[in-house]
């Protein structure tokens, strides 16, 4: 059974429609990219999926319909969000942004914190440091952290690369393939790094103005000229 | 000397009392309840009812205060507030609306007569030749209490930092897995009881009157917007400044001026430095 379940998901903004009718499915313990250009609408697939836009159709996580929850609810079902922009709490520290994080999974925070600074050590020497005060990188790793401390099955990380040096997107690259394998977490990458979301993701779905417009594996993707063109460029 | 020390310091532990549950609606909820001051009066009312007329026992009698505060509190984000999702100045209004409305309430329930509420605590005490009365001493401290517990509930624990979350980043705090209705709700709760609370102190330093929801709006309005979006201890520091306002104005200058210079601090602030001396956004 999938792990995620999307069903002809149409949502909207107000009266502005931004998905049209995405189907599409997660396999337990894969790692998935959504790649798409500016205004395709991934970050709306995502934030339709925790429940946060207007949306109709079926979403299914662990078989179970979360169309009509509340976004907290969809946490506890085991879904963790890295969003764009990260929307961390910049005026706590990066512990406490972390502790918010673990709200719905208070048995599990010294084995998670653990996780987390092993992840990304630089968190582990700078807990007492204000997001507000940090680097770019250092933010996106304590979005990732963050999203971790709920002990989610699948997580959803919305361009975890945007303005990061290669270095450090390499780092977060690495963290998410030990995430996957080690930890067996199911992972959804949104991505316009083109090439990072092909280095990890087993499956890619190509978004273009709400639809889907192709799927498949990044090999079946490059033998497709037209998208090696659109996408692939080099 | 001593005397508008510890004068400034009464009044400013009352002033704290009165502001910190304007300023937690304001940091969580982004609103600026205009009806807040009707929580003091109903607060105030409540306990008069409960203990001058009723003769209950002055603890059960405060209690009662209390939830009827939190009950207001509670009534109005979900009748009013969450109706107007968003749209700030109609929540404005209407706040500003209903505060007038339970006016009328009280002169029907209890006529436009002013009231006189005993002391909750009787008895003086005298230092030098400053003689202060128990009942604000006991004001002074419970404020100092009930503000530091609120500080350490909301850095220590789960729900008081999902508050804080919500205050810095709803988005962010409804990924994490917090319902922000309900923390929302809960603060409203919140801010109901520590203004009732408050609104027992202050009726009981000055006297219960339909129109004395006024005064301590202002006094919250003004800490929030000299201190900024504000922080607990922002808040306890901004109390004090106009405090101590207040009572050197009335000591050296004229008992009349004493609202006067808050309100010019307000305009000075509004315009010299609209985020608040120590505006930032967070709880
Ligand atoms: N809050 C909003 N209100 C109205 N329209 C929105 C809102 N957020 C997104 N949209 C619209 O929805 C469409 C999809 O946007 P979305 O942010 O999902 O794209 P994206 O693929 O994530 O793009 P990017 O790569 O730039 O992040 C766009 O047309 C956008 O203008
Ligand atoms: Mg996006």
């Amino acid at each position: 059974m999938a792990l995620l379940e999307i069903t002809d998901l149409h949502a909207r903004y107000g009266m502005a429609k931004s998905l049209h009718g995405i189907s599409l499915s997660v396999e337990e313990g894969s790692i998935v990219g959504i790649i798409g250009p500016n205004g395709a609408g991934k970050s709306t697939l995502m934030d339709s999926i925790m429940g946060l836009v207007e949306n109709t159709g079926s979403i299914k996580v662990a078989g179970q319909e979360t169309t009509r929850l509340d976004t907290s609810d969809i946490v506890r079902l085991g879904v963790g969000y890295a969003p764009e922009r990260a929307h961390l709490f910049p005026y706590m520290s990066v512990r406490e942004n972390l502790l918010v994080g673990a709200f719905t999974a208070r048995e599990t925070i010294e084995e998670k914190l653990e996780q987390v600074h092993d992840l990304f050590p630089v968190l582990k020497d700078r807990w007492a440091q204000e997001t507000a005060t940090q680097s770019g990188g250092e933010r996106q790793m304590v979005s990732l952290g963050r999203a971790l401390m709920s002990d989610p099955k699948i997580l959803l990380v919305d361009e975890p690369t945007i303005g990061l040096a290669p270095k450090i997107c390499d780092g977060i690259a690495r963290a998410l393939k030990r995430l996957n394998q080690e930890m067996g977490l199911t992972v959804v990458i949104a991505e316009q790094n083109v090439n990072f979301a092909l280095s990890l993701a087993q499956e890619i779905h190509v978004l273009e103005t709400g639809s889907l417009r192709v799927s498949g594996t990044p090999e079946q993707l490059r033998s497709d000229p037209e998208l090696t063109k659109a996408y692939f460029g080099h | 000397m001593l005397q508008v020390l510890i004068q400034g310091f009464l009044l400013s532990g009352l002033y704290a009392l009165i502001a910190v549950g304007f300023t937690l609606i304001f940091s969580v909820g982004r609103v600026l309840n205009l009806a807040y001051g009707a929580y003091l009066m109903l607060g105030g009312y409540a306990y008069f009812y409960s203990v001058q007329t009723l003769g209950m026992p002055k603890l059960p009698g405060f209690l009662f205060a209390t939830g009827m505060g939190a009950l207001a509190g509670v009534l109005m984000y979900r009748l009013l507030v969450k109706r107007l999702k968003g749209d700030q100045v109609a929540v404005e209004i209407s706040t500003l609306i209903l505060a007038v409305v339970i006016q009328a309430g009280v002169v029907l329930v209890f006529n436009d007569s002013s009231k006189i509420l005993h002391p909750i605590v009787g008895g003086v005490w005298r230092i030098g030749s400053t003689t202060i009365t128990n009942n604000i001493l006991v004001a002074m401290v419970a404020s100092w209490i009930i503000l530091g517990g609120l500080l350490l509930f909301v850095k220590k624990t789960h729900v008081g930092r999902a508050m804080q979350a919500v205050s810095m980043d709803a988005k962010g705090a409804r990924i994490s897995g917090i319902n922000t209705d309900r923390v929302n709700m809960m603060t409203w709760a919140i801010s109901g009881a520590l203004g009732s609370v408050a609104g027992v102190f202050f009726a009981s330093y000055t006297q219960l009157n339909p129109s004395m929801w006024v005064a301590p709006l202002i006094i919250a309005v003004a800490v929030v917007i000299v201190g900024g979006i504000g922080s607990i201890v922002g808040t306890l520091i901004v109390a004090h400044i106009i405090g101590f306002m207040e009572i050197i104005t009335t000591t050296f200058i004229a008992a009349e001026l004493r609202g006067v210079f808050t309100m010019l601090l307000i305009i000075g602030v509004l315009v010299i430095r609209p985020q608040g001396l120590f505006g930032r956004g967070d709880l």
